[in-house]
């Protein structure tokens, strides 16, 4: 034992002989070399094209990229997954005039690559070829861009490769977490969640690909950026005579996803052959176009900026819990980011993994910045600021992620100073302002048995179900049963009291005029139904008329700046909607589709009313109903924004049919607004335009 | 030897677009040395941007372990990054006496841990007491997180390393105004490493292993294939360490792997980017001359036998089924090498590649299928490797059958031309492609010197693939894939039952 500790001492021991006296404290670096990363050069073209155009002679290389506004958050719920269906089958299943076999054989042949690609925003088609290649390889890129085959055996090789995708989903523990925190944070339905299931990669036809490409693929949806060793001048002219004839189309419109925020607790997936739990926080973060953006990043530097932050620094180095442990506020470019913290943790340090970080995220916004940290923070995004422009691919990069989400060019060259002027002050301000312990959703996957003690003493738990669902299972939300008697008799008592089946069966529209009363003001709105599917709602905002129409065939908004067509996952909003409003639901008794399953009695306020479970179609409705009168005292509603409850307190009688006139407005338990009925008209005639885009 | 290469690669390499005088700046352009130490250092210059990226590979992994220390190699990678005499420590004087107190206190209590037989509990609970009590005293002087500080304070990014079976690496960029910042540091880890926080360091291992290995159902599997591909070379021993040596092993123990291998003729430091040779060597020679000279060492005396039987491996688990087959083959440095290549680009790169076709696009039984070389390292014989991803329905078997069938044809039929020349042309303009990335470009230097000696074989093993014949390809494709060379690693779906138990640690 005493050779054993002198041997330890002699190799710590200092060679001292050999090393010199200098410590990295004693060496100064000079400023760095003045230095400007060539800009790639804008091109717009009268079609609303826009071309950068990068030169780049060190090899002998072109690469080209076409990013197409929309992706999967331009494609309704049902079809979930299309993008990766459709992305996959636009290369591999040709063009018009050549099968995606044979371009592998050409291309390959030449070492050059055409591929396609995308994601929630966007769709992109890549090239990256020889120089000497160029010439043969630019008409295939083109011919893929613009005359794609989508041939139906490479759909369905796309759809074997999805749904290997889907069943190995719950293999990993590791995509577990991020996929159902993710899902936790901005809502299973949105699209920057949601999952392809097998029923919905089903449900894809060659048709819709078609369709999507015929949506997107025009030139004022389209940003070209090619880089390599080739002349910009000479590049112009054939990017200008390749694409100056093509016409405009439509333009692709972000969709309006609505505000979500998770309910705050505690989740848990089982996953038992694990030996670590994987832990999760998530609420909603930020968008980056927020003020206090560059705050943030200094914030997130200190929270979990590489291996000196807070969170590495404490949970790995001084307490050995964990490999991997990161988190921060994230914005995204168009729509807000998540604030998340992730880490992995033996299952015997459960629960002291979790109270450690939570710890870390309320001493962000209870305790002071040190002016060490912040000095620390601010110096290393700066000093490391060169990376974010240090070859021509990321000065070209960039500035087509800028004009795709409308950002100023010189965005990323205002950074440094925007960085520098962060104070502690604004740091601690930031936390504040945008972190919340309590709104906190914390997810755990793992071997609960393995834990120190159950979850349930952290409070009440909630289980995540992620059996994935079988390729013929019933759509999630369908009828779960065939309904009850004391269902159908229930929802026959609303009838009667709403004005009677023969009332209700003779109403063909229904015209109502309300208030709507926000924090934001108070917003006059109108609703025209014609039964049974067509809606038009139209809303005086301070900020203009804000129509949406709904039809059979047509799904379209108009706006102050002009009507444009709905998004997919709006119109499937609006059909939900339409499907289980109170008087389309009582119009359709004895439709087969629509089920009734009366359940348990509750209080609502001083009434005690019994809950009545409305399958309609496949969406889902709960009525609360006063057990001696037949009325409707409260609704509840699941949709993109979650959960949505109104609760009924004045009634009126227009034409025979009993209408609400006071309504309360809740989202995910938060009351939202209050609806003040002012005139309701039974069957009013519609005017010629009503249904019509503009 | 500058001449023969340049004249051999830029037949190749002009064919698919470099320009002779390309290839020659590039020559021009990269500058090696060897220190009286015995370090190797290559500087290759890109002034583009003013920053560089290097790479440090030592020619050491965890092939370099032997049963009690399996890990160890790994473990030296992380300590890696605690600091030396002078960074990472607010009082080394005082530092040094606690962390040999560290020691002995482990060592005491490690004895008596693992005793074998008449184990005293309560003798066993003091020691370990007296242990965290030294832990918390030497805790006192550590600032282990300082060498990661200055980097990220100076403006690094993509400070990190990998461990792997051949060899060591450690990686970061920097603005290039801090060179000497960086030459100072990256010589200091090596120059005198402290094992301060080593069994801190040791449980976060612990996690990387638990996270890679034992909670991952691909994990649980590699780590089976080669303990059964492998019998006697180390390239069958888990690479993260088995949980029993990781639990175990000392800062004593690293120091001596350490004060064996981490040796400057041992080691190759690339450089890529903004760095002006002529002011460069001076600040090279002042802080990596520090490290001191020892021989190099031994090579490895185990080699693994000839199999003579095939072998099989099967989980049984919750996840969706894998198959693997691994054939031995001979190390890179082997003649065949090239042809082994070839085989793996026929059969897995692009959808022009033959398991592609015909698991993939034909049959519809695999989402992915390929064969590759070099697990789970080259340096020495290793495994050519098939392996399938079944679609939903499909088994391991069917993968088994449509691999077969694609091997018997290379081993019966000969390459059409057009489709071997379409795989050398893409060899080509895939080392073109990697020509123009810092962090990419001093990785592969310092990999190629520290395997073959000499970076040029970046550029000779284009060569070498250049020159592969149908008639290599079947030879070599007949000598190896034979049922007795073949070891077998599946995973076989089973539904969830009760919980698994699972390889400890967890308590």
């Amino acid at each position: 034992m005493k050779r054993l500790a002198s041997i330890a001492a002699a190799l710590l021991i200092a060679s001292s002989a050999m090393a010199q006296a200098t410590h990295y404290r004693d060496i100064k670096a000079q400023p760095l070399r003045k230095f400007s990363m060539p800009q790639p050069k804008r091109v717009v073209l009268a079609n609303g094209m826009v071309i950068f155009l990068q030169e780049d002679h060190e090899l002998p290389l072109i690469n080209a990229r076409a990013t197409i506004r929309g992706g999967e958050r331009n494609v309704a719920a049902d079809k979930a997954g299309l993008v990766s269906i459709y992305t996959q089958s636009w290369r591999t299943g040709g063009t018009t005039d050549r099968t995606g076999d044979q371009l592998d054989e050409f291309l390959e042949a030449r070492a050059a690559r055409v591929e396609t690609g995308g994601d929630t925003d966007s769709t992109v088609v890549t090239m990256d070829v020889l120089k000497a290649d160029f010439d043969t390889v630019f008409p295939i890129w083109l011919d893929v861009l613009r005359n794609p085959a989508f041939r139906e055996d490479k759909i369905t090789l796309a759809k074997t490769q999805a749904n290997t995708g889907i069943s190995r989903r719950n293999d990993e523990v590791g995509s577990i977490v991020s996929r159902e925190a993710t899902k936790l944070g901005y809502g299973p339905d949105s699209p920057y969640a949601r999952q392809p299931e097998y029923a919905t990669i089903a449900s894809i036809t060659r048709d819709d690909l078609l369709a999507f490409h015929k949506r997107t693929v025009h030139p004022n949806n389209i940003i070209v950026a090619l880089i390599g060793d080739f002349d910009s001048a000479q590049m112009e002219k054939r990017l200008r005579d390749t694409f100056g004839s093509w016409a405009r189309g439509p333009q692709v419109e972000k969709p309006e996803l609505p505000a979500y925020a998770p309910k705050p607790g505690v989740y848990a997936i089982a996953k038992d052959d694990v030996t670590q739990a994987n832990i999760a926080m998530v609420h909603p973060g930020i968008q980056r176009n927020n003020p206090d953006y560059h705050a943030v990043q200094v914030m997130n530097e200190i929270f979990s900026g590489g291996f000196s932050g807070r969170l590495m620094q404490r949970l790995r180095s001084q307490r050995g819990l964990t490999y991997g442990v990161g988190g921060g506020i994230g914005a995204n470019w168009d729509n807000p980011g998540l604030f998340r913290v992730q880490m992995a943790t033996k299952s015997g340090t459960t629960h002291e993994s979790i109270e450690a970080l939570r710890g870390e995220v309320t001493a962000l916004t209870n305790s002071p910045v040190t002016p060490t940290e912040l000095a620390l923070a601010k110096e290393s995004i700066l000093n490391a600021f060169i990376f974010s422009m240090d070859t021509r691919a990321k000065a070209l990069n960039q500035q087509v992620l800028l004009e795709f989400y409308g950002f100023p060019a010189d965005y990323f060259t205002r950074y440094p100073a925007e960085i520098q002027k962060v104070t502690a002050e604004d740091v601690q301000r930031v936390a504040k302002q945008y972190v919340h312990p309590d709104r906190l959703a914390v997810l755990v996957v793992g071997k609960e048995a393995d834990f120190e003690r159950p979850l349930s003493t952290l409070g009440t738990v909630t289980p995540i179900d992620i059996t994935i669902p079988s390729p013929d299972a019933p759509k999630a939300g369908a009828a779960p049963a065939a309904g009850n008697a004391e269902g159908v008799a229930l929802v026959n008592k609303v009838a009667d009291f709403i004005g009677g089946k023969a009332k209700l069966e003779a109403m063909t529209s229904l015209r109502r005029s309300a208030s709507l009363s926000t924090p934001q003001g108070e917003i006059p709105i109108e609703a025209f139904v014609q039964f049974p599917s067509s809606i038009r709602t139209e809303m005086k905002t301070p900020m203009g008329s804000m129509v949406r129409v709904v039809t059979p065939t047509a799904a379209f908004m108009v706006l102050p700046n002009g009507a444009q067509d709905m998004p997919g996952s709006m119109k499937e909003q609006s059909l939900t909607e339409l499907k289980t409003d109170m008087f389309t639901v009582l119009r359709n008794i004895g439709n087969p589709k629509y089920t009734f399953t009366a359940g348990a009695t509750e209080k609502v306020g001083d009434v005690d009313a019994r809950i009545l479970d409305i399958n309609a179609d496949g969406a889902n409705a709960r009525w609360y109903v006063e057990l001696a009168t037949g009325r409707v005292v409260r609704t509840v509603t699941r949709g993109a924004q979650g959960e949505m409850t109104a609760d009924f307190s004045d009634w009126k009688t227009f034409g025979g049919i009993n209408i609400p006139t006071k309504s309360t407005l809740s989202q995910n338990g938060q009351q939202a607004a209050t609806v003040t009925l002012s005139n309701a008209e039974v069957n009013a005639a519609a005017d010629a335009n009503t249904f019509v885009k503009p | 030897m500058k001449r023969v290469l340049l004249a051999a690669t830029l037949l190749v390499l002009t064919a698919a677009g470099l320009s002779a005088q390309d290839l020659a700046s590039f020559e021009k352009r990269t500058h090696t040395r060897t220190l009286a130490n015995g370090l190797t250092v290559i500087i290759l210059e890109r002034h583009d941007a003013p920053v560089f990226s290097y790479a440090t590979i030592v020619n050491t992994g965890s092939a370099q372990e032997v049963p009690g220390i399996t890990g160890l190699a790994h473990m030296f990678e992380h300590m890696a990054f605690k600091g030396s005499d002078r960074v990472g420590t607010t009082d080394w004087a005082t530092e040094q006496k606690a962390l040999a107190r560290v020691e002995e206190t482990y060592a005491a209590y490690d004895r008596a841990r693992r005793a074998e037989t008449n184990r005293d509990e309560a003798k066993v609970a003091e020691l370990e007491k007296a242990w965290k009590d030294a832990i918390d005293e030497a805790d006192k002087y550590q600032k282990g997180d300082e060498f990661s500080e200055v980097v990220d304070r100076a403006g690094g990014v993509g400070m990190n390393a990998f461990t792997a079976s051949d060899i060591t690496g450690y990686f970061f960029s920097m603005p290039s105004n801090q060179f000497e910042l960086w030459a100072y540091l990256e010589s200091e880890r090596f120059r005198q490493p402290v094992f301060r926080q080593f069994y801190k360091e040791r449980d976060v291992v612990m996690e990387e292993r638990r996270m890679r290995t034992e909670s991952s159902p691909f994990g649980r599997l590699f780590e089976q294939f080669l303990a059964t591909a492998f019998i006697a070379h180390p390239y069958g021993f888990s690479g993260v360490g088995w949980p029993s040596d990781l639990q175990t092993f000392s800062a004593t123990d690293a120091a001596a792997f350490a004060k064996k291998y981490y040796v400057p003729s041992n080691m190759v430091v690339a450089i890529a980017g903004d760095v002006n040779p002529t002011e460069a060597w001076p600040l090279i020679e002042k802080y990596f001359g520090r490290l001191p000279a020892a021989p190099k060492p031994e090579p490895l005396r185990t080699t693994e036998p000839k199999q003579i039987s095939e072998r099989t491996v099967t989980l049984r688990e919750t996840a969706q089924p894998i198959y693997l087959e691994g054939y031995h083959r001979p190390a890179a440095t082997h003649p065949d090498s090239a042809t082994y290549d070839v085989i793996s680009m026929l059969m897995s790169s692009g959808r022009t590649s033959r398991l592609y076709r015909s698991l993939v696009r034909d049959k519809k039984i695999a989402a992915a299928a390929a064969g590759f070389n070099g697990f789970p390292g080259e340096k020495y014989p290793n495994l050519f490797t098939f392996y399938g991803v079944t679609t939903p329905g499909h088994t391991p078997e069917e993968i088994a059958a449509a691999i077969a069938a694609e091997v018997e044809r290379i081993k019966t039929e000969d390459v059409p031309a057009a489709e071997l020349q379409s795989v050398k042309t893409r060899v080509k303009a895939g080392l073109l492609r990697q020509l123009a990335n810092n962090s990419g470009l001093a990785l592969q230097l310092a990999e190629a010197q520290t395997l073959y000696g000499d970076w040029r074989e970046l550029f000779r093993s284009v060569e070498r693939i250049d020159k592969v014949t149908a008639a290599d390809i079947k030879r070599v494709a007949n000598a190896t894939f034979t049922p007795q060379n073949r070891t077998v690693g599946k995973i076989e779906s089973v539904a969830q039952t009760t919980a698994k138990t699972t390889q400890g640690g967890a308590k």
